[in-house]
């Protein structure tokens, strides 16, 4: 399925007259009070197959990774030498550039899907999106889904430009208007961090560690939070490289982690917000009213 | 039960005649009881429908994504069995719509393959005793609650109907040879895009029709809802929600929101 090839439901339920909204009636009431006529509710769907890198159980358990795939990658070596097939000597912390580029491709393609059908609408922006990723039935198949509400700009001529986008509605977007700023576009990144936990990593993570911990004392895992700084900076570089001279507001830094088996996590970073670009001075908003509520 | 239009259980008959007298029952709260009030109307009473509904079977095909068009039907006529009822309810206490509706599905042990499906919300009559009464001459009926009816109304649109649309449809398993043709790559599977957004599609163009049947001009607070009910991962029914507005006025009555900052602890 091309990125621009709707299904024909799609084209029929946007030929039709009456609008649709996503937004809450506050929001729909804010969007009316800026001067923003919601026009349809607007979607965009895409089914993504996640690759591999044939880099999971015995493969990995074998030589470190080599990072051909591109990307961060750490290795750690322990100071015990060989003392059991079962110690861990090597770990190693990689980049999933596979996973990145496979959750990246169906945020694409579904977020130009909701864009082509804002455009069919004649609209000038996308305001209240939502997006999900789900995964369907198949456990290796993720499912990227967009929601939002096309807007047009009463008065304003045609937009002879794609739409812009913002996760924003309601009295959040009046704000950033009011603070002289406009929304381009949402924006999103991942970051995918595979971690092949070495002993002392293994030891303190609750396996067998027990005794160690207690003799060592609090200790930091290193290779943790370095897996997890490294998630969250490159989440971040990814999203600046989008940025060019615009900048981020409203942005929302998830953090998920996974244990496949012991000693064998992955850590993912998804940075979500909104592209915004400076149109005025900052007007200073009013002094805000204290309230204390009854209820 | 099949009749719709005038076969209301003998117990409601003796609970509205109750209700007619006077008193009103209503599933709102304070602050949404004070705000219908603001604008002009009055509670008069919790009213509900309900319809149990044998959903019957239909064959699937194991690779083929399509709609079912049995179920899609049976899950709309025992969603509309009930909204009727509701209605029914309304009307028999003079009322010009009903707000806060919601709509439930629940399973029972005792009935395989049968669902009940209820809508319950309170019907509240015009103040000024102008007919609020929709395009098709029936209670108008919306999802929103006592705030967002109020907030609405002061934008000069006026609810007509909660408009809904659905669409059961059978996602197709991969084959072995598609499985293994993909192993290992990241790549979109059309297939399964394609059906997905079909049935959406489907979901919300049936929701829309529903609007335009109602003269609206539009609908807010669409949401999107998917269920797998009792028919296994791959069977999935969409089922798009919300509530057609006309616009009735040109004022937009509403005041500009004053910045504030809250001193609760």
């Amino acid at each position: 399925m091309a990125p621009t090839d709707l299904p024909e439901a799609a084209q029929r339920r946007l030929s039709e007259g009456a609008f649709s909204s996503a937004l809450g009636v506050s929001d729909f009431a804010a969007c009316l009070e800026m001067g923003l006529e919601p026009v349809g509710l607007v979607q965009g769907f895409c089914a993504m197959q996640q690759g591999s890198y044939m880099m999971g159980g015995l493969s990995r358990s074998l030589s470190p990774y080599g990072g051909s795939a591109g990307g961060y990658v750490q290795n750690y070596q322990c100071s015990h030498g060989m003392i059991s097939n079962e110690h861990r000597t090597w770990g190693q912390n990689y980049e999933q550039t596979w996973v990145e580029t496979a959750w990246m491709q169906g945020f694409t393609s579904s977020f130009s899907r909701m864009l082509e059908e804002a455009g069919e609408l004649g609209a000038h922006g996308v305001v209240g999106v939502v997006d999900t990723v789900t995964r369907l039935t198949d456990a290796k198949v993720l499912e990227f889904h967009m929601v939002g509400t096309a807007v047009k700009v009463l008065d304003a001529p045609a937009p002879t430009t794609p739409p812009w986008s913002t996760y924003l509605a309601g009295q959040r977007l009046s704000k950033l208007f009011e603070a002289g700023l406009v929304p381009v576009s949402i924006i999103a990144s991942i970051s995918s961090i595979r971690v092949w936990a070495y002993c002392t990593t293994e030891f303190l993570m609750g396996g067998a560690g027990t005794m160690l911990r207690n003799s060592s004392g609090p200790q930091e895992i290193d290779q943790i939070v370095s897996a997890k700084s490294q998630a969250r900076f490159i989440a971040r570089s990814n999203v600046r490289a989008q940025l060019g001279s615009d900048s981020l507001r409203g942005a929302n830094l998830e953090l998920g982690e996974w244990e496949f088996e012991r000693g064998d996590y992955e850590f993912q970073a998804v940075l979500r917000g909104n592209r915004v670009r400076r149109f005025k001075n900052f007007d200073p908003l009013p002094v805000p009213r204290a309230t204390v509520r009854l209820s | 039960m099949s009749d719709v239009t005038s076969d209301l259980p003998q117990a409601t008959g003796h609970r509205l005649e109750e209700l007619e007298k006077g008193l009103f029952t209503s599933d709102l709260s304070v602050n949404e009881f004070l705000l219908i009030k603001e604008v002009g109307f009055h509670p008069v009473g919790f009213v509900m429908g309900s319809s149990i509904y044998h959903t019957g079977i239909q064959t699937r095909k194991w690779g083929q994504s399509l709609e079912l068009t049995k179920l899609t039907e049976a899950m709309y006529n025992a969603r509309e069995l009930a909204m009727t009822r509701m209605e029914e309810e309304a009307a028999e206490l003079g009322a010009d719509g009903v707000v806060g509706v919601r709509l439930t599905v629940n399973y029972y042990d005792w009935g395989k393959d049968a669902a009940e499906f209820i809508a319950v919300g309170t019907a509240v009559t015009a103040e000024d005793g102008v007919s609020r009464l929709n395009k098709l001459g029936k209670p108008f009926t919306s999802d929103l609650s006592g705030q967002d009816f109020w907030t609405l109304l002061q934008t000069g649109y006026f609810p007509q109907g909660l408009v809904m649309g659905t669409c059961v449809y059978h996602i197709a398993h991969r084959g072995i040879g598609q499985t293994l043709g993909t192993t290992g790559q990241n790549v979109e599977l059309p297939n399964f895009t394609q059906a997905l957004y079909e049935a959406r599609e489907l979901a919300m163009t049936r929701m829309q029709d529903e609007a335009t049947q109602l003269g609206a001009t539009g609908i807010v607070g669409v949401r999107l809802e998917e269920k797998s009910h009792q028919w296994g991962s791959h069977t999935i029914e969409f089922l798009s929600l919300g509530t057609a507005v006309l616009k009735t006025s040109g004022d937009v009555t509403l005041a500009k929101p004053v910045t504030i900052i809250t001193l609760d602890g």
